[in-house]
């Protein structure tokens, strides 16, 4: 894998991805959101006296928070109950920016000209598969260390301890990456078979499902954040998920079947 | 120089080429012809590196297909059938872009972009994005990218389609250039005008080559040379008939009104002395032309196609 080609390719890419408005707000939007409205919330919280019936509610999640104030174990609830959702911004992203590149290249017909360059084929692909999933990683890390922080400058700084915990940071540095791989492989391998992005990310969209589903579970199970197990076998589970599309989508590193697939 | 020698592609059940043998030269511009699927693409993309052959073997300067692929894309520049710019890109983007894929960098680079956005008479509209660009325009970027890295050996897919006249004019008096620069040069059209005026050798192709030969070797294929005989004066061209009999070399004549249509084997060497006894036996001639099909006949006689409408003429 020679570096040169890679970073050809990725300043190509990005050069496109930040002429494109939408796909840049389509990075954006979902991170400030799942961030803005548990920050809201804390701070909601923070600028109003709790009612002791609505403590009553939420009693059973913040028995995951022993010997702090009832406020502030409600605040820690809500700041580690919607961390969950930032793993939807890896999984949502890539797939987007992949589809958005793979098949903007077929529909341009512009794989046949890069292919007969001396540029591999994985060489190619790993541009594309780093500047797919860059944006999401930083977006993903850059929201997760201002969530930290802000919400521990406007309540209480035990609250950064919360988000900044070791299996949010061991999820921060291994899922995050690992979930955008899975998705921009998924995004290239679905982009093959479809003629536009759009129906591609709804085939793809199943790689949120899972992620969704999780944290519905984790909601009304009354677990306000995941463990150190979790987020390992989190991790296993799409190692292997990345182990298998590589398997399905095996052509798609061979220069013939990009050609006659996609070209 | 490419050597080709028994090349074949079989997709699944379809075989698109077979027994394909040819050689280009240095310094020579050779058009593959054929109506659409004949295997022209298909020939390129195999000789470009792009595609392995399920049988036969090539070489291209030298590297031979198969492990030689990667050094053989590094030296081939290919004008694909579309240009297929990135859109987003402005044209120097773009060919900056394919610079660095073919290892330039620095002011080699810009240097190298400048001159071909000027030989493609692109320079003012170098920082415009291509999504803008007509299709003449986006041929041109697309002719530049193939020729960025001073490749030896060039595949030009339609290299005048969509260019205006003027243009087009252009980009063959290049392409004509490169030739004197020792390139190898490939050409892949349907229009047999630009073929033949073009290419020093064509080869006819359906699924494999059927002729190669220069594009007068084509245009006399098949049938005896004729020369017309343009008379004037008392004599008319009924008087000549016995003469004609009697020259050896003469394989046939017909009188029309003022001319003699004469059929010899090798007009270049037989043409002098035939005029030579007509004039001797006292006619007065005032013009003398070699008679053959047009390169479209011979064509569509070849891939036995008369009638169909994708020749592009």
């Amino acid at each position: 894998m020679r570096l040169g080609y890679v970073l050809a390719v990725f300043a190509k890419e990005w050069r496109d991805l930040l002429s494109n408005r939408l796909l840049l707000g389509a990075v954006a939007f979902p991170a400030l959101v799942f961030a803005a409205i548990p920050t809201g919330l804390v701070a909601f919280i923070q600028a109003h006296d709790l009612d002791p019936n609505q403590m009553g509610q939420i009693q059973q999640y913040i028995a995951n928070f022993p010997n702090i104030p009832a406020k502030l174990a409600a605040q820690g609830f809500i700041v580690t109950n919607f961390m969950a959702y930032f793993l939807l911004i890896p999984a949502m992203v890539p797939m987007a920016i992949a589809t958005q590149s793979v098949i903007g290249e077929k529909v341009a017909r512009s794989l046949e000209p890069q292919l007969a360059t001396p540029m591999e084929v994985p060489e190619l692909l790993a541009g594309k598969t780093i500047a797919a999933a860059l944006p999401a990683v930083t977006a993903t890390w850059g929201v997760f260390v201002g969530y930290g922080l802000i919400n521990g400058a406007i309540a209480d700084p035990r609250l950064t301890r919360f988000v900044f915990s070791d299996v949010w940071l061991t999820a921060m540095a291994t899922l995050v990456p690992l979930i955008c791989l899975f998705s921009v492989l998924l995004g290239i391998v679905v982009s093959s078979r479809v003629g536009d992005p759009r129906t591609a990310q709804q085939i793809g969209g199943f790689v949120v499902l899972p992620i969704i589903a999780v944290a519905v579970a984790q909601f009304f199970g009354g677990q306000a954040t995941f463990n150190m197990q979790q987020v390992l076998i989190g991790d296993l589970l799409v190692g292997g998920l990345i182990g298998l599309t590589l398997l399905i989508g095996s052509w798609a590193f061979d220069r013939e079947s990009i050609l006659t697939r996609l070209a | 120089m490419i050597v080709v020698d028994g090349l074949r592609k079989d997709f699944k059940k379809l075989t698109a080429v077979h027994d394909m043998s040819f050689t280009v030269g240095d310094g020579e511009i050779f058009g593959l012809l054929g109506p659409n699927g004949a295997g022209k693409t298909t020939t390129v993309r195999m000789l470009a590196g792009l595609i392995s052959p399920t049988a036969g073997r090539a070489t291209v300067n030298g590297h031979a297909l198969g492990e030689g692929s990667q050094r053989i894309r590094a030296i081939t520049g290919i004008l694909t059938e579309s240009p297929g710019l990135h859109e987003k890109l402005t044209a120097r983007q773009n060919l900056a872009y394919y610079g660095r894929l073919y290892g330039m960098r620095g002011s080699q680079l810009r240097k190298a972009v400048d001159r071909y956005l000027g030989v493609v008479e692109m320079s003012e509209h170098a920082d415009r994005r291509v999504i803008g660009f007509s299709k003449g325009m986006r041929q041109k970027v697309a002719i530049a990218r193939a020729l960025l890295h001073e490749p030896e050996v060039i595949y030009l897919d339609e290299p005048t389609s969509g260019l205006d006249p003027s243009a087009a004019k252009t980009v063959r008096d290049f392409v004509a250039t490169l030739r004197s620069l020792g390139r190898s040069i490939v050409v892949c059209t349907h229009n047999l005008d630009e073929a033949e005026r073009l290419c020093d050798r064509i080869g006819i192709m359906r699924g494999t080559l059927l002729r190669v030969d220069t594009p007068a070797g084509l245009r006399r294929h098949g049938r005896e040379a004729t020369v017309r005989i343009e008379l004037n004066g008392a004599r008319g061209p009924e008087s000549f008939v016995d003469l004609m009999a009697s020259l050896p070399f003469v394989t046939g004549a017909q009188v029309q009104p003022g001319a003699l249509l004469v059929e010899l084997a090798d007009p270049p060497h037989e043409t002098p002395d035939l005029v030579n006894s007509l004039v001797g036996a006292g006619a007065r001639i005032t013009s003398v032309r070699e008679e053959s099909a047009t390169l479209e006949e011979v064509y569509l006689q070849l891939v036995g196609e008369i009638g169909e409408r994708d020749v592009d003429r």
